[in-house]
């Protein structure tokens, strides 16, 4: 650990700055992981950018949740659980669960606007949600 | 895994014991300091400040009959006040006596597992620790039991979850009928579980040679690391179903974000994130406990680091030197540094849920009941994480040379199980604390 130099487009900048401070991979990372969640909590938390009147859209808000767990993500399946230097066969592994999240994401998630009081007849075998509706 | 402890004495496992007598000290002596201690001046605080809101409750009514509207106003005023003092009176008491609280309950568990364990190995004759290859690095792996073992108890244990919990409130005095079956079940359940897990102790502290997979996908690979990764796919769909019922529930809410979006006029969902994002207090042990475990997951990076840096040497800062004076220690005590913040990371979340239902946000509405399901599932995971993490310690601080090169795979494993609950976090907070 700590001998491999990474390479990438993303995880070659990484090893960059690695390079700069004169640190490790993962100590870079550690950094990156903290910042970010900073920033993360930051632009929920305020409702104008601090020190100025421009003010955080919901829109914003979203992008800046996704972007932020996008990296974040990255940075700990990539580095910490060391998807980038391990054999590829353990990235194909992470990955395959992927096609069924995303199917109940969006297939149960997103299906139905009007929340669990709707849900499809097929889905509610004769069950009572008066105590959800009340 | 290989390992160095060529011959498990009893004296190993005695220490075992010993360690589960000073964590059930040390959950004492928290309950004592926060709970006891501190609660009981907390306690005094909210007591005079529940007697300044009835005080001003008087004054109020007062007011309103005698008074003029400006002092009508003022009385007004100075409710609003004394009640926000015994709002913040209440949390901050809770804060203490749940802290308290956990850590005994925590310590309690930490020193079972540790103790029961311990002493299941102790009592078992010496020749019964050593097999035939004195569990030196050459031994072949011949299969082992615990998994099944494990398993067999924590079905047996779960199935008579809900009668121990109706049993458990009947001893303890409640208004509740004990189911005895059930009760006993989970008993049962709970012992071979705990057999189970002493022989996974006393099996993996021997050692035993890595197995390597023979065939495809994972040909040449150790078994143990795909068998991790395979397990965390699973975990993966567990995580994904609180998600997509979340998203389902969410978004038929009328909540705060969606008014603002203008979706819907009327708020008729209060969220988690609703009473948590809007304060630095409320929002503080969530955001506290993100960076705890993106901490831990650095600690335990850097324990795997020193386990296989064969070229490993002291820092030359003093104060390191003396935290981590030797390989050993080093990785021991990142593990035990991981572990406090694993702790600290369950205290925060049950000081935070207290609050939350001592401002009503319970789990019988919907969106209590996701929060509260999705987190402490997430709670849940960290916690069993712990649990083994505190047998890693053990391994560390007993084998004769602790974590090293040959057998810091362990360190791996786990870590790939440690990254993934913070991995879920990374998830679980933006989307219940702060959306």
């Amino acid at each position: 650990m700590g001998e491999h130099k990474y390479t990438g487009p993303i995880a070659g900048i990484f090893q960059k700055m690695a390079d700069i401070i004169g640190k490790d991979v993962y100590y870079v990372n550690f950094l990156i992981l903290m910042f970010f969640t900073l920033f993360e909590v930051a632009a929920v938390f305020f409702e104008t950018v601090p020190g100025t009147d421009i003010q955080i859209t919901r829109g914003a808000v979203w992008a800046v949740l996704i972007v932020v767990g996008i990296i974040k993500g990255y940075g700990i399946a990539a580095f910490f659980m060391h998807l980038k230097g391990d054999p590829f066969i353990y990235t194909r592994t992470a990955l395959f669960p992927v096609l069924f999240v995303a199917l109940m994401l969006w297939g149960i998630g997103l299906s139905n606007p009007a929340g669990i009081d709707q849900l499809p007849a097929w889905c509610t075998p004769n069950w009572d949600y008066s105590y959800v509706t009340e | 895994m290989s390992g160095s402890l060529h011959d498990v004495k009893n004296d190993v496992w005695m220490r075992a014991v010993i360690v589960s007598v000073i964590l059930l000290a040390v959950g004492g002596a928290a309950y004592g300091a926060f709970a006891v201690g501190v609660g009981s001046v907390k306690h005094n605080d909210w007591d005079a400040a529940h007697e300044d809101l009835e005080n001003a409750e008087l004054e109020w009514n007062t007011a309103n009959e005698t008074g003029t509207l400006a002092e009508q106003e003022a009385a007004s005023d100075a409710w609003d006040e004394a009640h926000e003092a015994d709002i913040d009176a209440h949390l901050s008491y809770l804060t203490w006596v749940t802290a308290g609280k956990t850590i005994l309950v925590m310590m309690i568990i930490y020193a079972a597992f540790y103790g029961i364990s311990g002493f299941y190995n102790s009592i078992q004759p010496e020749d019964d620790h050593d097999d035939h290859h004195h569990g030196d690095d050459h031994e072949e792996h011949h299969g082992s039991a615990s998994p099944i073992l494990m398993a067999t108890g924590i079905l047996l244990f779960m199935m008579g979850f809900p009668g121990f919990v109706t049993t458990c409130k009947s001893l303890l005095g409640l208004d509740y009928q004990a189911e005895m079956g059930d009760f006993t079940l989970s008993m049962i359940g709970s012992a071979i579980l705990i057999v189970g897990i002493g022989n996974w102790w006393n099996e993996d502290l021997k050692g035993h040679h890595e197995q390597i997979a023979t065939s495809h996908p994972f040909q040449g690979q150790d078994i143990r690391k795909a068998g991790m990764w395979i397990f965390l796919i699973s975990e993966m769909m567990v995580f994904a179903s609180f998600f997509s019922s979340y998203l389902r529930m969410r978004t038929g809410w009328c909540t705060e974000w969606a008014v603002d979006a203008g979706k819907c006029d009327v708020v008729d969902t209060v969220t988690a994130s609703d009473l948590l994002r809007h304060e630095v207090g409320t929002l503080l042990p969530g955001a506290i406990n993100t960076f705890a475990l993106i901490i831990s997951s650095y600690t335990i990076v850097l324990a795997l680091k020193t386990a296989k840096d064969v070229n490993w040497e002291p820092s030359k800062n003093a104060l390191m030197a003396k935290l981590f004076p030797t390989r050993k220690k080093t990785v021991r005590n990142y593990l035990i540094i991981t572990l406090a913040l694993g702790s600290l990371f369950i205290v925060l979340k049950l000081v935070e849920w207290s609050h939350l239902i001592a401002e009503g946000f319970t789990i019988d509405t919907q969106a209590g009941s996701i929060f509260y399901v999705a987190t402490g599932a997430h709670g849940l995971h960290v916690f069993i994480g712990l649990l083994v993490m505190l047998f890693m310690i053990f391994k560390a601080d007993v084998l004769e040379d602790g974590y090293d090169e040959h057998n810091g795979q362990g360190i791996e494993y786990f870590g790939l199980y440690w990254h993934f609950v913070d991995l879920a976090w990374v998830a679980i907070f933006p989307a219940f604390y702060l959306y």
